[in-house]
């Protein structure tokens, strides 16, 4: 690097020094714009968002082939979800009368509905098919060995979590798809041996696909299982940084 | 199989090396944004282009033929035609996602960590062991859909007469063998047990046999033959081998079974080409 030799401050200068080192800008962020290796790791060690990460991490991690970045693209498509879901929400109401209704208005009078609904279907492909190859990146790269072990096995609650969420989205649209598949998937649960009579009964809320099974997926598809599916990210993230970040070669 | 008696260091996080390490903003944090942004991106434009699929309002009376699972479930439901619907259903998913959840309390070996195969004969394993699962799954379904029958019936003109129409398939074993009367009720127990409404009271041994045994004999043999071949001709030789073939069956076979399941089954299940299948009722455009 140059030796820097002062110079006198350019126009350019004298606006960005307005822009990021302003009392304004630093009660929000803390840190001027960080350019400097100091504020850059300031900056993710203060900010609520950034601080999920470390400050520094080791090199070979960064190379996009050792993660293709598939468990945080699977995170992403959580947030996505979520906020094409709360947008969706406003116009669904879960009930056997206007389900299907419902969203078939999203589809054609609501501003930007069709897309949104469009959004939160191919994000949810798209989730299951990150969240698997996420763990097949992790297998393959020997990364659930010690001291991993346990993060592991949060993965694969996250795992079912990912496709139970998936699933019970499946039922609201209320159409002939949505009622055959769930039909089939809760014969699927219903054929175990001694539980499984019970145990579709207790998804259906009923001994078939109803006004019941409707409400109860509503509800486990929009706050219990991503209440839960938030928790476990939450542990899963929160491993990774105590386990010493991700696995490399010893 | 031997396996080294090494004593094994505590789990702890590793050390850390700082000139190894580089600052996650920017290095991290842009490499991030840029794959979100794309796949932003990506979803965005898909979404303009595809829309979601809305059929008919839903109605229990109208039944479609074929009626699917979620895709992501299309494996399971290839797996129902060929077993008992609780073991392909349930028991084998959840002993699965057992036995995954247990692989880093099996292979606790730290060895070739953190790096994409990062064992000696890594590769290798995987690429045979996905072929075998691949060739294999394939042909089972064709067998037990009867169509190896059909096959060396057509093409080499072999049939085994009557004698052995048997082995057609698996379910053949059922009803092509001469089972005496008393082996389709065997008591289990000397009183007859209800189980949350459900009656235990007497083996069927035929069905038993072509329901459960021969599909877990099947399920379980395989890729314990499979491992120990690898085993035999030395590329298996520490847990995290063995873990590395047995993965790389399921995902195969997994995959096999979604992708026949979803493009290859057609009305009442049938075995069909995907230019051949014809979707449900109920999809515009499709009647
Ligand atoms: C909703 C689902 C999931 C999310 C959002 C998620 C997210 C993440 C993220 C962001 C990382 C950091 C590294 C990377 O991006 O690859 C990670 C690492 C990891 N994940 Fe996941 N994950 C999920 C599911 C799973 C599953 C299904 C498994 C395994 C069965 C798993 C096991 C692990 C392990 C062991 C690590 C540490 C990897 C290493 O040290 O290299 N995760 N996860």
């Amino acid at each position: 690097m140059a030796v820097e030799t002062p110079t006198k401050p350019t126009i350019a200068d004298k606006i960005y020094d307005k822009m990021f080192h302003n009392y304004v800008w630093k009660s929000i962020f803390r840190t001027g714009y960080p350019n400097t290796p100091r504020n850059q790791m300031l900056v993710v060690a203060t900010n609520v968002f950034l601080h999920l990460h470390p400050t520094r991490i080791h090199r070979t991690h960064v190379k996009i082939t050792h993660t293709y970045c598939l468990g945080g693209l699977t995170f992403f498509m959580f947030l996505g979800l979520t906020v094409t879901g709360i947008l969706l929400m406003f116009y669904y109401v879960p009930s056997v009368e206007r389900a299907y209704l419902d969203i078939q208005n999203i589809e054609t009078t609501v501003q930007f509905g069709q897309l949104m609904r469009n959004m939160h279907r191919w994000m949810a492909h798209a989730m299951v098919i990150l969240v698997f190859l996420h763990m097949m990146r992790v297998f393959y790269t020997g990364a659930y060995k010690p001291p991993r072990e346990f993060n592991w096995v949060v993965g694969v609650i996250l795992l079912v979590l990912t496709f139970l969420l998936s699933f019970t989205g499946y039922l609201l649209p209320w159409d002939q798809l949505a009622f055959w598949a769930i039909t089939v998937g809760t014969n699927i649960a219903g054929a175990a041996p001694v539980l499984g009579p019970k145990t579709k009964f207790w998804l259906l809320g009923g001994f078939e696909v109803g006004p019941d099974a409707l409400i109860r997926f509503y509800t486990l598809h929009v706050i219990g299982l991503p209440l839960l599916a938030a928790i476990f990210m939450a542990v899963h993230f929160w491993r990774i940084r105590r386990d010493g970040g991700l696995a490399r070669p010893l | 199989m031997a396996t080294a008696v090494v004593a094994r260091p505590v789990a702890r996080p590793q050390e850390r090396a700082r000139d190894e390490e580089v600052l996650v903003w920017p290095d991290l944090v842009f490499v991030e944004f840029i794959s979100a942004m794309v796949f932003t991106l990506t979803i965005f434009l898909l979404s303009a282009i595809i829309n979601a699929p809305l059929l008919d309002e839903a109605n229990a009376d109208v039944t479609p033929n074929p009626s699917k699972a979620p895709w992501y479930f299309l494996n399971l439901q290839e797996l129902l035609l060929h077993m008992d619907k609780g073991l392909a259903g349930v028991i084998v998913p959840a002993v699965w996602l057992g036995l995954m959840a247990i692989f880093p309390y099996f292979d606790t070996d730290n060895e070739g960590q953190g790096v994409w195969f990062g064992t000696e004969n890594a590769v290798k394993i995987t690429v045979v062991s996905g072929i075998i699962s691949f060739v294999g799954t394939w042909l089972l379904i064709l067998w037990d859909n009867g169509n190896i029958a059909q096959y060396l019936n057509g093409w080499f003109g072999l049939s085994g007469g009557d004698s052995l129409r048997f082995l057609e398939n698996a379910r053949a074993f059922q009803s092509q063998l001469p089972w005496p009367e008393w082996s389709t009720h065997i008591p289990y127990l000397w009183f007859d047990l209800t189980l949350l409404d459900q009656p235990f009271h007497h083996l069927n041994f035929p069905a038993w046999l072509v329901e459960q045994a021969i599909p877990v004999a099947f399920m379980v043999g395989l890729p314990t033959i499979m491992v120990y071949v690898l085993w035999r001709v030395g590329w298996v030789r520490t847990r995290r081998d063995a873990l590395l073939s047995i993965f790389t069956g399921f995902v195969v076979t997994m995959g096999v079974l979604t992708i026949v399941g979803t493009a290859f089954r057609s009305e009442s299940e049938e075995l069909v080409w995907p230019w051949q299948l014809k979707l449900s009722e109920g999809i515009p455009g499709q009647e």
